[in-house]
Formats: C-alpha cells, structure tokens, sequence
C-alpha cells in the first residue's frame, strides 16, 4: 500500500469526530460506551498512522515499535473499560430499570 | 489495487461508524461497530501491522463486541419497540444541531494539526514481516515498556475484582425482600 500516512490520520479523525459526537448526543449508556470505543479505536490508528510515517521514510533504520506496543495497551484498557462500564450498565438496570442517562440525574438535582 | 481497497475500507468504516451513532436499536449500533472494526482491522492489514490486525478481531470483535452484545440481549434491549425514548427523539432537540457543530469544530483543529505536521510519503517498501515484528514488539513491551504492562496487568486483576463485586446480587437487598 502506498497511500500517505496522513490518509491515515484523516481517518482517524474522521472517526474520533463521530464518536465524539455520539457520545454527547445519544443517551443509552450502552450506545455511549460504544462511541467511546470508536474514540479509542481512533487513537489506535493514529498510533499506528504515526508509527508507519517513521519506519517508512527515507532515513529510517527499521520498524517503529511504539506505535503498536501503545496501540496493544489501549486496547486492553478499552477491554478494561467496556467490562467496567457494563458491569455499571447492569447494576444500574438492576436498581432503576432504565438505561437512560436523562434518568440519572441524582448529583445534578 | 491495495490502495483502493484502503480506501473502500476507510468509506466502509466511516460509514459504519455513522450507523453507531444515528441507529435507533442498540442492535444496529452493535452490528454497526462490528462492521467498523472490521473494516479497520483490514486497514491495519493493509498498513503492515499484522499482529495488531489479529488482536484486532480476537479482542474487539470477539471478545468486546460479545460482551456488548450479551448486555444487551440479557437486558433485553434488541427487541423491536424496545427503543429508548429519550434516543429516538433526539434528533429533533436543539443540542444536536450543537454536538455536530462542536464534532466540525473538533475535525477542523485536527485537520490543522495533520496539514501542519507536513506531508508523510511512503519512501520505502513495506518489509516482509510487517511493521509490528512480534520478536521486536516482546523486546519493547518486555523491556523498556516493563512497567506499564505490570500495571496494567494489575489493572486487568482489579477489573475483574470489580466487576463481580459490582455485577453481584446484593445479598443484603435482598433478604429484606424474602420472608
């Protein structure tokens, strides 16, 4: 592939961008969790955008490495997350029967 | 040929990524992110990171994509008319309007910053054993990154701690209940 790293990074914002936007704009928890799964994949690729640009330029010495040992971490923390928040999800569910966040309200009343 | 289907790939995963955020189901939203990441694992395929394109769809879609799915199927939220209320008439509240502006906003300084960081060509060939060497990635994660994997794997053994004390019937709530 020779497409320019910086495809990549556009990508990558492009991404962010929408997760972004869900996430303050839907109000089911669990759609919520997921755009912030799309923000985390989004960084992902800019790691590895960034780690590509360095090993394939003209003076490199070899791979970059990281990129993709900073992409494997964010991914286990996403699993870390996505277990947490569900966990949340149901204990909430449990309590109130909603997956509403126009629902939880108690700290802001 | 590659460069095409990167960008077939990237439409595909942009697209997939509109589904999460405008599908009224939270079914959809799932079914749309599995898509998304998908077609973004290809894309690190395409890149040279062929590890991280497995652990790609190991973790994302087989193991987080599951555990989404099993909330939502044990809340019972994929059922037809099961949609949230307050999520279906969020498009005609005046705020989104707003968030969209606030994503333009966010796009637009990220923009600034890639046209700023200069163009990126592709000066050499892709090596053979990819940009992500597993032999390479163990020396950095093993090595100079020793301690941000320990504690992450503390981390990791925390969550799981977590997780069951906050999924677990509360035994207490429920004595007061039953005779």
């Amino acid at each position: 592939m020779t497409v320019p790293s910086e495809h990549l990074l556009v990508l990558a914002a492009i991404l962010f961008a929408i997760g972004a936007a869900g996430f303050f704009l839907r109000r089911n928890v669990i759609v919520v969790l997921m755009c912030v799964e799309l923000m985390l994949n989004a960084a992902n690729l800019s790691f590895l955008a960034a780690s590509r640009m360095h090993a394939l330029r003209a003076g490199s010495t070899g791979p970059s490495l990281e990129g993709p040992t900073f992409a494997i971490f964010v991914i286990v923390v996403a699993a870390i997350e996505a277990a947490v928040g569900l966990a949340l999800v149901i204990a909430l569910y449990r309590n109130r029967q909603v997956v509403s966040l126009d629902a939880v309200t108690d700290l802001k009343d | 040929m590659a460069d095409a289907l990167f960008y077939v790939m990237a439409v595909a995963a942009v697209l997939a990524a509109l589904g999460v955020v405008l599908a009224k189901n939270p079914m959809q939203c799932v079914l749309s992110l599995l898509g998304s990441f998908f077609a973004l694992s290809i894309i690190y395929l395409l890149a040279g990171f062929q590890f991280l394109a497995a652990a790609q769809i190991l973790v994302y879609a087989g193991a987080i994509m599951v555990l989404f799915l099993f909330v939502i199927m044990l809340l019972n939220l994929g059922a037809p008319g099961a949609e949230d209320p307050t999520d279906v008439r969020m498009f005609s509240r005046a705020n989104a309007g707003l968030m969209v502006i606030v994503a333009a906003a966010l796009l637009f300084v990220m923009a600034l910053g890639i046209r700023r960081a200069g163009p990126m060509p592709v000066d050499r060939a892709l090596p053979p054993e990819g940009l992500d060497p597993i032999p390479g990635l163990a020396n950095e994660m093993f090595g100079r990154y020793l301690l941000p994997f320990e504690a992450i794997s503390v981390l990791l053994l925390a969550t799981a701690v977590a997780v069951v004390v906050l999924a677990k019937r509360d035994r207490r709530a429920n004595e007061g209940s039953q005779p």
